[in-house]
């Protein structure tokens, strides 16, 4: 007579371990009031400078910030906050964050890269190099997760996610992280430019992030106009800004508009953020008015 | 997943997981309890990977204990030496000096600037952070404006 499997205690409980990294994530998020995750699902329409700026001016404001960089093959936020040279430490309750400007807590791939030749490559061995392909989502996602239950972010206001490329990127996000999806614990702000190409790809991203339960805080489009050396909107960059009408179709609030300002690329490249030396600038007072709404939304 | 030994009709116990010197492969032993038959599951390339990508173990009490922290990415990414470090030494102590010279730099880089150099205490051994060792590192880590 067989031994009934399921009497044997299972060893390797490979559910329980899953569900255990899902706690972990759980147990060391809880001392983080809001959670905000930022995207676009569009590429190259400024998300991660916005980002490490509404972090900057919310950290101004006096709240402790915390950014991860959920963009693992194009990780950014460390260099945008001047965090790209410290080492990662190890200590007995998991891995201390980078510190960046304004006390910014970062924790980015960045960080885990010997030098800026080295992209990020998942061991595979063998002749599976071909085949990477098959598993490099689950390794991200795995990554990702990593970050969020390993981190000592410790007592945050507020934890900044900044998604990469992707409409499918929140749905995985939110698996992770299920305070994106209550307005009480925190929610997804969307990034586009003014251009029809962004809007398709962008309307796409917040009908899928809907459907996995986001809770939307609000639609900003960047790049709205360009800032000439007087520091005021000279002209267009795209001829067809509809952000707000684009906020209106999904119901969702128009957090504002930000132009484009030279300066705002250059300083954020070099680590310091462009709200930090300029808030009065055009740009700046609209990265500051968003980061106002913001807090205002916590309230 | 479980194994029965086909003389006995018991459920196999696990005895050991072994991963090859590549990586590629784990062999995960199993034994009849009863009449000791063993066998051994070896995975292949494929099925390794999509384990190590959950970020879980196979045979052992991995509940018991958490994992190191970020074990996954520093046993996945490849090409590279992992850049983590344990601390060495107590939190080295600020001076006065160096202190009264941090606080000269502006507010917002402030806490910055000091784990750059509190990093770099620790690693050289140096108990006191004093505006010596600071130049030190200022030259050595090519710091400007600090």
């Amino acid at each position: 007579m067989v031994t009934d499997p399921s009497a044997v205690p299972d060893k390797s409980n490979v559910l329980g371990q899953v569900l255990a990294q899902r706690e972990r994530v759980a147990a060391r998020l809880a001392q983080v009031e809001r959670i905000l995750a930022v995207m676009s699902g569009k590429g190259g329409v400024g998300k991660s400078a916005l980002t490490a700026n509404l972090a900057v001016a919310l950290a101004m404001g006096g709240r402790a910030v915390g950014v991860l960089d959920a963009d693992i093959n194009g990780a950014s936020a460390a260099a945008m906050l001047g965090a790209r040279r410290q080492k990662l430490e190890i200590t007995p309750n998991g891995v201390r964050p980078a510190i960046g400007v304004c006390d910014i807590r970062v924790m980015s791939m960045d960080l885990f890269l010997p030098d800026d030749d080295t992209p990020v490559r998942w061991q595979h061995p063998g002749g599976l190099a071909a085949d990477q392909f098959v598993w490099r989502g689950t390794m991200e996602a795995n990554a990702l997760r990593e970050f969020l239950s390993d981190t000592e972010w410790e007592t945050l206001d507020y934890l900044l996610l900044d998604l990469p490329p992707g409409a499918d990127r929140f749905d995985t996000v939110a698996r992770l992280v299920p305070q994106l999806t209550s307005a009480s614990t925190g929610g997804t702000i969307v990034v586009t430019i003014p251009s029809r190409v962004s809007h398709l790809v962008v309307r796409r991203t917040i009908a899928a992030a809907r459907e996995a339960g986001a809770h939307l805080i609000g639609l900003i489009e960047n790049m709205a106009g360009y800032v000439g050396e007087g520091g005021q909107v000279v002209g267009e960059l795209f001829p067809d800004g509809r952000g707000a009408a684009l906020a209106d179709d999904f119901g969702i609030p128009y957090l504002g508009s930000v132009p484009f300002d030279p300066r705002l690329a250059r300083e954020t490249d070099s680590g310091r953020p462009f709200v930090i030396e300029h808030a009065e600038s055009t740009a700046g007072r609209a990265i500051l008015n968003i980061a106002a709404i913001l807090l205002q939304e916590r309230n | 997943m479980k194994f029965i030994c086909q003389s006995d009709h018991t459920v196999m116990e696990f005895v050991e997981n072994i991963t090859s010197e590549s990586g590629g492969s784990m062999s995960i032993m199993f034994q009849c309890p009863t009449c000791g038959r063993g066998i051994a599951m070896v995975t292949n390339l494929g099925e390794t990977q999509l384990v190590r990508s959950l970020g879980v173990t196979i045979g052992h009490e991995a509940l018991a204990t958490a994992p190191e922290p970020m074990s996954m990415i520093r046993s996945a990414l490849t090409g590279q030496s992992s850049p983590l470090t344990s601390p060495a030494g107590p939190e080295p102590v600020w001076s006065e000096a160096a202190l009264k010279r941090l606080s000269a730099a502006p507010t917002f880089v402030q806490g910055m600037i000091r784990r750059l150099y509190t990093d770099y205490a620790r690693q050289k051994g140096y108990p006191e952070i004093t505006p010596a060792v600071m130049n030190e590192a200022r030259e050595t880590l090519g710091m400007t404006g600090m």
